[in-house]
């Protein structure tokens, strides 16, 4: 009996054995392509909602010694931001995020104008709150508008022309390409979901296959039987991956299947193409082969399913450390990272979503490197395999 | 016909290194029905563990039907049918494709496979049961089921191993009767090896029982 036939048994008794507990079956290979897109969107719609409320609607703006500059105070109306009172308590207002952002008008802002000195105005914030972020860049842009049109005024008035004062005109051209600018929501979440899909989307089946088997007492008739323990654990490791795979298609299907039904903008910013799709799964491939040795090598050895689950803990915070840590520190694209693994497919997804090119090499350095690992981890699995004590139950 | 010649295994234990099995050999004929008896921990699931290779011999060797099992274990494992004392069975698969699933890895063909089920469940009398899943099925049936499944490639030597409580001379006359050879095993090694007859003259004592007790040279743990 060759290798290959043991192996393809194998393969075929667990994902049958999968597909008779049709719960666990529906909740592998269902909550990820049902949830993400969910998430995403949902995710999608309410920061485009806030952004759009915040930079049309009017705001109130508790202003601090609205009486001391009525022009200014008409000048910001007109803009949208409405003079409110301000409470007793403004710091604490904000501390407990009542307030955005507060304006603060000095008591001597009449006697500084009219001295034709530069008359204090404060902006209060905090500056770590999200939500102030459009709040406060607007009532910014605003008082900037103010200072430069009197500015420009009382240059006038002087018989001095106003560009004088300007030497430096300063434009932005923002390079980012439209899809770039598109996938951004895109590009925070969709890697980490994809990557825990893969590498973890196979994650029962292993552990039932694995711990479960040991824990049922099946696991010694079956190392009793001729089949080889390479392919033994080998055939355990294809199925997962093979649930893994159907896991991972589905949800991108969802995404796309998703982004088309999504109205507008939303729905634009997830839609991806055939090709994109058929990149991410072959990032993907390797996490899956990685995911599916490693948890098999840990759960080889676990005597209950229990204890293979405990594992799942750290297993599941991997594949968010890079994320996390670019947020910290932001790298600019290297050859190295895409050897990294988890950086390396946080870094291949994101030019995929980016829609920038990959080049050969990157290909080469990615597959190279994440092919690799999964050898080397499917190898200390199989290594694991053959430890004489892994059968024995008690 | 399956000759075990001078076995050692130990373990490494939390506590230290325990010696398993020290010295165990014995012979089972074809056609012969062999009997290891021993206390709890004298060694039997151990011997017989290294007999199908799932343990290797730290020392001694092993041949089934003239094949060497540290030379060929894949090989040897095909010339026996094994029923271990953990014999769980697969939960959500039926009776039938638990024993296909064994035939499968036994090389047997789809064709072989269903026709070996067929010769099986009627020796068994599992007909009604193939078809179901094996979740709801009783200690006897499961048990039926891993006994097909231990059998489907009609192997020339059959390992059982069966940790019953033998607290009665009554179950000890059942081996007597079943068994043309016991080896008796006591702290893992070989006490005594004979026919029933054989034992009870080497003991001096007139019911296999008592012989048993003697060879062992203890009363603990009359279990087999």
């Amino acid at each position: 009996m060759s290798m290959m036939s043991t192996l393809m048994t194998v393969m075929r008794k667990e994902l049958r054995d999968l597909s008779r507990d049709r719960r666990t079956l529906l909740l592998t290979l269902l909550f990820g392509p049902l949830l993400y897109p969910v998430l995403l969107l949902g995710m999608g719609k309410l920061a485009e909602s806030r952004v759009r409320t915040q930079i049309e609607e009017p705001l109130q703006i508790p202003t601090i010694g609205a009486e001391n500059a009525p022009n200014l105070v008409r000048f910001l109306a007109a803009q949208g931001l409405n003079a409110a009172p301000a409470p007793k308590d403004l710091a604490e207002a904000i501390r407990s995020q009542d307030i955005d952002v507060a304006l603060r008008i000095s008591g001597d802002f009449g006697k500084d104008w009219a001295e034709g000195k530069p008359a204090l105005v404060e902006v209060i914030k905090d500056s770590t709150r999200r939500a102030a972020e459009v709040p406060s860049a607007r009532l910014e842009a605003a008082l900037a508008t103010y200072n430069g049109q009197v500015g420009a005024l009382r240059l006038m008035a002087r018989g001095i022309d106003a560009q004088v004062a300007r030497p430096l005109d300063v434009a932005r051209q923002d390079l980012a390409s439209a899809e770039a600018k598109r996938g951004m929501i895109l590009s925070m979440l969709l890697p980490v979901l994809l990557t825990l899909t893969s590498f973890i989307g196979g994650a029962y089946l292993v552990m039932d296959a694995t711990a479960g088997e040991r824990e049922r007492q099946s696991l010694e008739p079956l190392l009793a039987t001729p089949g080889s323990r390479s392919a033994i654990v080998s055939g355990k490791i294809a199925a997962a991956c093979v649930v893994g795979f159907v896991s991972l298609l589905l949800t991108l299907v969802a995404f796309k299947v998703s982004a088309q039904i999504a109205p507008g903008n939303i729905g634009r910013q997830f839609n991806m193409n055939v090709g994109s799709m058929l990149q991410m799964l072959l990032v993907m491939l390797p996490m899956l082969l990685i995911g599916t040795s490693l948890l098999t090598f840990l759960s080889a050895a676990a005597k209950s399913m229990k204890e293979a689950q405990s594992h799942m803990t750290w297993l599941m915070l991997l594949p968010m450390l890079p994320g996390y840590a670019l947020v910290a520190y932001p790298l600019k694209s290297e050859m190295w990272q895409y050897a990294v693994p988890f950086l390396s497919q946080n870094q291949m997804l994101l030019k995929v979503i980016r829609h920038e090119t990959i080049t050969p090499t990157v290909w080469a350095i990615y597959l190279g490197a994440s092919l690799g690992l999964a050898a080397v981890l499917w190898f200390a699995a199989v290594r694991r395999y053959h430890n004489e004590r892994l059968a024995i139950s008690g | 016909m399956i000759v075990a010649d001078n076995l050692h295994k130990a373990f490494d234990t939390r506590t230290g290194r325990i010696q398993a099995v020290a010295n165990v050999g014995f012979r089972a004929g074809d056609g012969q029905i062999t009997g290891l008896l021993g206390p709890n921990g004298a060694g039997k699931t151990t011997t017989m563990r290294m007999l199908y290779t799932l343990m290797t011999p730290d020392q001694g060797s092993i041949s089934v039907d003239g094949i060497d099992a540290a030379g060929n274990p894949v090989e040897v494992r095909r010339h026996l049918g094994v029923l271990p004392d953990a014999r769980g069975v697969y939960k959500r698969l039926t009776a039938r494709e638990n024993i296909a699933y064994f035939g499968e890895l036994h090389g047997l063909s789809a064709e072989c496979i269903r026709e070996r089920i067929e010769v099986l469940s009627h020796a068994l009398d599992m007909g009604d049961i193939l078809d179901r899943q094996t979740d709801g099925f009783s200690q006897g049936q499961r048990t039926k089921t891993a006994i097909a499944r231990a059998l489907v490639h009609d192997p020339r030597n059959v390992i059982l191993d069966e940790r019953c409580v033998i607290l009665s001379s009554h179950i000890m006359q059942e081996v007597g009767a079943l068994c043309d050879h016991i080896v008796i095993i006591a702290k893992g090694t070989v006490m005594a090896a004979g026919s029933a007859d054989e034992l009870r003259a080497q003991a001096g004592e007139a019911n296999l029982e008592d012989a048993f007790v003697k060879l062992i040279g203890s009363e603990e743990g009359l279990h087999a």
